[in-house]
């Protein structure tokens, strides 16, 4: 009966049920939208931010490998169980040379990286690594260095040195003499100003440490950390580590990181680390709350539909009292009316919802996204509570209902 | 008629200042046919809504069945009605997107199960059974009041209560509705209380019960 109660109510009453459809069909479609491009959103911003600087630092033990990283290992990186969310990784030698550039003379510091190496590491795709990736923000006048004697020198000591590109300068260390092209001026805002930068293999032989890299800073996607997160791993149980290990927290990557380099200590870079952390929280509570925000909309829109249909059905709602209904069974009409709504709501919602995230998606981040399947029961779910939340008062309202001065003639 | 169905003593309704219903004292047995008469105002409706646990009184007590209305809870009082209580409006009040079959299965629901059976063998007792699937907005008055008849007995209540019943029906209707309460009650055996102000329809009863300003005035038995 009740069935038949609602068909009837559905077919016989089409406007009043479509305002309910469409204020809660909208709410679904923008929770939907917003929740579907969130992890877009959240992804595209971790990525925007992973060129602001690495975010973990690998350095050498003291114990082991005597101040050094090997630079053999260095594959290995990308063969990790986060290695997909390691962006890039830049190795770094460090040495002090005596620098010597049309008889102007000066003793500075003399880097060896690579700025942008084809790594092939078996089994996976081939891929590029290096500064040139790792530090956008560099202002390049000139090229990046191609050739084994050449290298690029920071805008400070370039312009002590009177260099430009197109010079030379020979770099000695312990009487070894190595001369470089200067094939750019890098312009970063930092302590690289002051720096020479040439390639690793250069640098290695010119200080005689072949095959061996001082530190190398990582750049990795990883989630904001949580309580969870800046647990000691020490303390945990082997449940709490693997979930822990399974989690992108920066410190588990830095762990894992870690394992594969010999002799290494890795530490996250908190400065980076942090402030992506709590921009990524920020932004993930922004898009919750806007989606909390629309299906408040929606609840309200849902409330005021309802409730103007609830005076017009006053007299039908007066007469099922009269006729003994209790609260119950007068819930039960209405509340029945609400979830097959509901379901029909969420579902459109989704589809449109969906459509809705793939245009935001296209038209931001020039990408296209699919919102996954579980959140069909979610925008349901949601449509569900957005009515019930709608409901409360129209309900109450038809609760209150007194048959006697409805029904009176 | 040894039982008494309802029994009141010093019922009162008042609404803010004014008293709708002064103490009224009232017996009626079971099986018996009271009309309620009186002008408009005169508290007829309102001594109905009371009998009917559709509204409670100000004070006095009110029993019908052996229940005392006064102290059940609004839960309590929907529970009355539905096992208790059938009533027949003036305005009929039908839900309008439901067919007179459905209509009378409405009450079976909030009764306890639906039996469409039963439902239109309600309709066709009177005489309703070639219109089943017809919905209020098809039927003329008289046929929308035999269905609100239906309905109200479907139940097999204990108490029919009519209000104006044959208010809004031309003689001819109003005949035929009084001639099927009176063959429905001699079969049901329940008790009726029918307000009207209309002398002919009130001697379809066994007694008749005046009221003016709230006051009852005036009882005349109009059938031995």
């Amino acid at each position: 009966m009740l069935i038949r109660i609602l068909k009837n109510s559905f077919l016989k009453r089409p406007k009043p049920v479509l305002l309910v459809l469409l204020s809660i069909t909208m709410g679904a479609a923008v929770a939907t939208a917003f929740l579907g491009i969130a992890g877009e959103v959240s992804h595209k911003m971790a990525l925007e931010l992973r060129s602001y600087g690495a975010n973990i630092l690998l350095e050498p033990t003291a114990l082991e490998g005597g101040g050094f990283l090997r630079e053999d290992d260095l594959p290995k990186i990308k063969t990790v169980f986060w290695k997909y969310n390691i962006t890039g990784f830049t190795p770094y030698l460090f040495g002090v040379a005596d620098l010597n550039a049309a008889g102007r003379r000066e003793r500075s510091v003399v880097t060896g990286t690579w700025f942008s190496k084809e790594l092939q590491v078996p089994g996976e795709e081939s891929t590029e690594q290096g500064i040139k990736g790792m530090a956008p923000w560099w202002d390049l006048k000139g090229r990046w260095p191609e050739a084994a004697d050449e290298a690029i020198l920071g805008a400070a000591l370039a312009r002590r040195l009177k260099l430009d590109q197109g010079s030379e300068v020979a770099a000695t260390v312990r009487g070894t003499v190595q001369r470089l092209k200067v094939c750019g001026v890098v312009t970063t805002g930092g302590f690289e100003e002051e720096q020479l930068f040439a390639p690793l293999v250069t640098v290695q032989q010119l200080l005689g440490q072949q095959g061996k890299v001082s530190r190398v800073l990582v750049s990795a996607l990883t989630v904001p950390m949580d309580d969870f997160g800046r647990k000691d791993p020490s303390t945990m149980t082997k449940d709490e580590y693997e979930k822990w290990y399974c989690t992108a927290y920066v410190t588990s990557v830095a762990k894992n990181v870690e394992e594969v380099m010999s002799g290494s200590r890795a530490k996250p870079i908190w400065q980076i680390a942090s402030a992506e952390g709590a921009l990524l929280t920020k932004l993930n509570a922004v898009m919750l709350l806007l989606t909390l925000l629309a299906l408040g909309a929606s609840a309200t829109a849902v409330s005021t539909s309802l409730m103007a249909s609830m005076a017009e059905r006053s007299p039908e709602i007066a007469l099922m009292k009269a006729m003994g209904a209790d609260r119950f069974q007068v819930s039960a009409i209405f509340l029945g009316e609400v979830l097959i709504i509901s379901v029909v709501g969420g579902f459109v919602g989704y589809l449109i919802g969906n459509q809705l995230a793939a245009l935001i998606s296209h038209t931001v981040f020039n990408s296209s996204i699919a919102s996954p399947l579980w959140l069909i029961p979610m925008a349901i779910g949601s449509a569900f509570l957005v009515a019930c939340a709608g409901s409360i008062a129209p309900l109450r309202r038809a609760l209150l209902i007194e048959p006697v001065r409805v029904l009176k003639g | 008629m040894s039982q008494t169905t309802i029994k009141t003593s010093g019922l009162t309704r008042s609404y803010g200042d004014i008293c709708a219903l002064k103490p009224i004292d009232l017996s009626v047995p079971e099986g018996e046919w009271l009309s309620v008469m009186g002008h408009s105002g005169s508290g007829k409706s309102t001594l109905m809504n009371l009998v009917g646990g559709l509204d409670r009184p100000s004070a006095g007590s009110l029993h019908v069945g052996g229940q005392d209305l006064s102290s059940l809870s609004e839960d309590g009082l929907a529970r009355f009605r539905r096992e208790y209580v059938g009533i027949i409006f003036q305005q009929h009040h039908l839900v309008p997107y439901l067919s007179a079959l459905e209509n009378v299965m409405l009450s079976q629901y909030f009764h306890s199960v639906p039996d469409e059976a039963e439902a239109r063998h309600a309709l066709e007792r009177v005489g309703l059974g070639h219109r089943l699937q017809n919905r209020p907005g098809e039927l003329s008055g008289g046929e929308q009041q035999r269905v609100c008849i239906a309905r109200a007995i479907i139940n097999s209540p204990k108490l029919l209560l009519g209000d104006e019943p044959t208010g809004n029906l031309d003689h001819k209707s109003t005949l035929m509705v009084m001639e099927l309460l009176k063959e429905l009650r001699a079969e049901e055996r329940f008790t009726v209380v029918m307000v009207t102000h209309n002398e002919e329809v009130a001697a379809w009863g066994d007694r008749t019960i005046y009221l003016a300003d709230g006051v009852l005035v005036r009882e005349e038995r109009t059938r031995p």
